[in-house]
């Protein structure tokens, strides 16, 4: 494995361990297990609990969601692809330009998201679409039953 | 681990050493992951620009995806649930073989493998068994303007499920961003798939016992975490969001 490289050390060499790291190792990424098992549980959990209109709910738990999700995110990075274990020069080589692009694009969701969303310039939407969207959103306001009933009564109702 | 930790900021960078402390094929799958998932941040931040400009007819997932296999129930959004949690698990299936590598341990490497390939394969069955639900919709199906080609006019219609032209959920666009993006992120848990059955039968062969070092299977281990990593956000942006 030394064809391009004749006077590099071996770093493929160099990642092996004991048993007894391997044990530590073990007990760690185990234990990132369950806090990752835990989060998913307790979102779906809040999810169906969340007021009204079940998992789409208020700015906050989108928030929340998010956050979430960052935090999953962040130990997949750090712990099972040992980026935690790299060297700084390395971390910040795969973090920067993707951090940096990717704020570019929620900037763009934000602002030109919600300015393209007027009305001026969207294509044209479907108008019984917007009439039963309306009626779903009437009737959540009034009861707030399983969303399928509500679905399929509405569903019916378009029927005729 | 280690052999990371004691590095010279002064004499790193002279050559013959590598200042990041990484070997070649590690950092080249370091590289190719950023830029899939740049691909991936770009179809999500479109997505999100969609969803934002449509936000008053974008439906709902959790009265989208309400099946769940041999249960005749409404249960929203229990199958998904179960599917992120199998790819979690082959996940750390997965780090696990990993380090059964770093000890030479063949046998181990060859079970944890094998697990991590059956989560992978019940992940893609799972998707093509939630695909094919919201291809064919509900029983009621929903009305819509229709285009007609014989008449050149729109016509109410009720259509059934959803495809890249009609929607019973909802406005066509979710459709549209659903297939692509979870068939992109599909397409790549099924290459992974097949790439870590290629190095599972290497590792059966012996022929990373003789080379010395697992480090193929850390090399598809980076790549199958990566799959999950990506499945986390479409997980949140299309369905609990």
């Amino acid at each position: 494995m030394s064809e391009f490289h004749d006077n590099y050390p071996s770093y493929e060499h160099m990642a092996h361990h004991s048993e007894e790291e391997g044990k530590v190792t073990r007990k760690k990424l185990w234990r990132v297990f369950w806090y990752m098992l835990a989060i998913t549980i307790f979102e779906l959990i809040i999810g169906s609990l969340a007021p009204g209109n079940g998992w789409s709910g208020t700015l906050w738990l989108k928030l929340l969601f998010i956050g979430l999700t960052i935090l999953k995110a962040g130990f997949i990075v750090m712990s099972f692809m040992h980026l935690g274990h790299e060297v700084k020069f390395f971390k910040m080589v795969v973090l920067i330009p993707y951090i940096v692009f990717m704020s570019y694009g929620i900037f763009i969701i934000l602002d030109e998201g919600v300015y393209s969303a007027e009305e001026i310039n969207r294509t044209k939407v479907d108008p019984i679409l917007i009439q039963q969207q309306e009626k779903l959103k009437a009737s959540h306001g009034h009861h707030e039953a399983a969303p399928a009933e509500q679905g399929a009564g509405h569903k019916k109702e378009a029927h005729h | 681990m280690s052999h990371s930790t004691e590095i010279d900021s002064k004499t790193a960078w002279g050559g013959g050493e590598s200042p990041f402390r990484i070997s070649y094929g590690k950092m080249m799958m370091w590289f190719f992951l950023i830029s899939d998932a740049l691909t991936f941040g770009g179809l999500l931040v479109s997505y999100g620009f969609i969803r934002h400009k449509y936000a008053d007819v974008w439906p709902k997932a959790e009265n989208v995806f309400t099946h769940f296999p041999f249960v005749d129930k409404h249960l929203p959004l229990a199958y998904v649930g179960l599917m992120t949690f199998i790819l979690i698990m082959s996940s750390v299936t997965m780090v696990l073989a990993v380090e059964a590598g770093h000890r030479n341990d063949k046998r181990k490497v060859i079970m944890w493998m094998f697990w991590t390939i059956v989560g992978g394969a019940t992940f893609v069955g799972s998707q093509a068994w939630e695909w094919y639900h919201f291809i064919h919709g509900t029983a009621e199906g929903a009305l819509r303007h229709v285009w007609d080609m014989e008449t050149g006019k729109y016509v109410e219609k009720v259509v059934y499920g959803a495809n890249m032209v009609v929607n019973e959920y909802g406005v066509p666009q979710f459709a549209n961003y659903f297939f692509f993006i979870t068939g992109f992120h599909g397409f790549h848990v099924f290459s992974g798939v097949i790439i870590n059955l290629i190095i599972f039968l290497n590792v059966i062969n012996g022929t990373y016992e003789r080379r010395g070092h697992y480090e193929m299977v850390e090399k598809v281990g980076l790549y199958w975490h990566f799959v999950d990593l990506v499945w986390v956000f479409v997980f949140t942006f299309f369905y609990l969001l």
